[in-house]
């Protein structure tokens, strides 16, 4: 179970609102499963070179491709690695710890993409010889205009598996 | 020599390997060298000025360069240097 406060949960939905189409991504922080911090982070996709976009791979690559750069972003996210690496030494400065990555899905369900999972793993490979915490993955779908929908999932062994989240007051 | 870890969608440049052996005395000596052994790989890390792009970032050990000294950090024998990509994905 991962405790959020519920303005967090409101500035991850407005957060991608307000970037919509475009999809939005951040980092969540906290300790022991509570989340005490968000950390909003540019998608750089659209300013990526074509041949920056090999950082993705197979079919989402191919779709990326064919895309403008600006469209190229409704699809897909790159975190800017600068203010990912500002955001985890703000978190360890705090003595918290990086309990999640979080992104939208401007146009589909709250659930990891091909892509999501693929470099999740990737990333899973790293982190454990960086000793950081095992994050969790969260999607705010857009989907139904009216009403967002936000799930966490933890990614191992190239599965995702959906973990509850339970709003707190604050 | 320098343990140089290689992220997965760099791997088809250094033969598949997740781990390459480098010698340097910096992380700019390394990408350097690492761009000498295996071709084409420094351009897919830093940019034309040879600035690291923007999508990754650079670890000595477990510690960012940028709170180092950046590409002029300086590694001795038995240090580690990881290559990450920032986390990205799509829907």
């Amino acid at each position: 179970m991962l405790h959020i406060p519920s303005r967090i949960i409101q500035d991850m939905i407005a957060h991608a609102r307000e970037l919509a189409p475009h999809e939005c991504c951040g980092i969540l922080s906290g300790k022991t499963q509570q989340v005490a911090e968000i950390f909003r982070i540019t998608n750089i996709l659209a300013n990526m070179s074509d041949q920056e976009l090999s950082r993705f791979e197979g079919a989402k690559l191919s779709d990326l491709k064919q895309l403008s750069p600006e469209e190229r972003a409704d699809i897909a996210f790159q975190m800017d690695a600068r203010e990912m690496a500002m955001a985890q030494r703000e978190i360890r400065t705090k003595d918290q710890e990086l309990l999640g990555f979080y992104h939208s899905h401007t146009a589909s369900p709250a659930r990891p993409s091909q892509t999501d999972i693929t470099i999740a793993m990737e990333f899973e490979s790293y982190r454990q010889k960086l000793a950081l915490p095992q994050p969790l993955h969260l999607i705010i779908s857009l989907e139904n205009r009216e009403k967002s929908d936000i799930r966490a999932y933890r990614i191992q062994d190239s599965q995702a598996t959906e973990i509850p989240i339970q709003q707190i007051s604050s | 020599m320098i343990k140089v870890r290689i992220p997965t969608p760099l791997r088809p440049m250094t033969g598949g390997k997740n781990e390459v052996e480098i010698a340097g005395n910096s992380v700019a000596e390394i990408l350097e060298n690492l761009g000498s052994a295996h071709p084409g790989i420094k351009e897919r890390i830093c940019d034309d000025q040879g600035e690291v792009r923007r999508f990754i970032n650079i670890y000595v050990n477990e510690e960012d360069i940028r709170f180092l000294t950046g590409k002029e950090t300086p590694l001795k024998d038995g240090d580690e240097m990881s290559i990450i990509p920032a986390i990205a994905g799509g829907n």
